[in-house]
């Protein structure tokens, strides 16, 4: 299946579908020293749901994490 | 000063503080101790694995906020939906761990003018949700009301566009604001150039100037803040000790009464 991840495309050719938490190892340096907050599809995720939360074929991950704004 | 009320939060200062488009952290952390603000404002980005900066700036953010004994207030910045802020106030609360949201939602790339539809829709799903919402609109009255009806507490329209540093384009509107929504906490955001111009806004009994790039763009940032303390506490004083009215003529100061020998034959 093919996903993105913060605009980055990801091909897994053995997966149909992979939980939230995996698809960030994908994407993550050091995801346990990070603060970020994640949505799937445009619809926010919250960390307790990401074990449980499935990413499939076509989906779009976006990670944020804070930043100075105005 | 007197207190600034923030969904009855009690706050010393009256000036919420941007933290972006400051020469450095070390500056940014400066120039917001210097201004004496509790409230700063900041955002979410997508994350790059490869840059550490953000992790780096989120530091020097929550050095200064716990500094302060300050709140975090989130923005939604860039985002053009009622969906969208949704979402990203939702993922700002989650990381913040505050439900204080200032809502942007714009309507107009040109000059990042608010959409006032997508804004109500957002708040009315927000103020639903638990946040506290404070709306960066524009200088619409019927807006403002509107946004008050719905639950919002404290209002912020434009002074004018984002980042242009113009000052109070329509002081007529503001005023009336000011006058149709007396029980608003309404604090002026987004155009801020000079002191006087947030001065301007506290003589007309604003309650609070939000401001970001008239500090950080200064030659000198830490100076700036200052001055902008400065300017909020003379237009608070000024509008609690009550402006005079103005005259359509001239009125002199000095008595005239047993006036100097020389002007006795004219």
């Amino acid at each position: 299946m093919n996903i993105h991840i913060n605009g980055k495309a990801y091909s897994l050719s053995h997966e149909v579908h992979i939980s939230v938490s995996s698809a960030l190892t994908l994407h993550f340096i050091e995801p346990q020293q990070s603060t970020f907050a994640v949505a799937l599809n445009g619809d926010f995720v919250g960390k307790a749901d990401y074990d449980t939360t499935l990413v499939k074929n076509g989906d779009s991950l976006d990670v944020l994490l804070p930043i100075q704004g105005g | 000063m007197m207190a600034l009320n923030i969904y009855g939060h009690q706050l010393d200062s009256r000036l919420l503080i941007g933290s972006a488009l400051y020469p450095s952290p070390e500056v940014m952390k400066q120039a917001i101790l210097a201004s004496g603000s509790q409230v700063v404002t900041l955002s979410l980005k997508r994350q790059n694995p490869a840059e550490q900066s953000g992790q780096q700036i989120w530091r020097y953010i929550q050095e200064v906020v716990t500094e302060v004994n300050g709140h975090l207030l989130p923005n939604t910045a860039g985002c053009k939906t009622a969906k969208e802020a949704v979402t990203l106030a939702k993922m700002s609360r989650e990381i913040f761990k505050t439900n204080w949201l200032k809502l942007e939602v714009i309507g107009d790339d040109y000059n990042l003018q608010p959409d006032p539809i997508e804004l109500l829709n957002a708040a009315e799903q927000l103020i639903k949700d638990g946040f506290k919402v404070l709306p960066y609109c524009t200088d619409d009255l019927v807006l403002c009301q509107r946004l008050y009806d719905l639950g919002c507490q404290v209002i912020m329209p434009w002074a004018s566009p984002i980042g242009t540093g113009k000052g109070l384009m329509n002081p007529y509107n503001l005023e009336t604001i000011r006058l149709r929504l007396p029980d608003a906490t309404l604090i002026l955001d987004a155009g801020i150039g000079k002191p006087s111009d947030a001065c301007l806004a506290m003589e007309m009994g604003y309650d609070g100037i939000l401001l970001n790039s008239a500090v950080a763009l200064a030659d000198n940032p830490i100076l700036m803040a200052k001055a902008f303390s400065h300017a909020l506490e003379a237009g608070e004083q000024a509008y609690v000790a009550g402006v005079m009215q103005q005259r359509q003529t001239a009125h002199p100061s000095t008595p005239t009464l047993d006036t100097p020998f020389w002007h006795q034959n004219s």
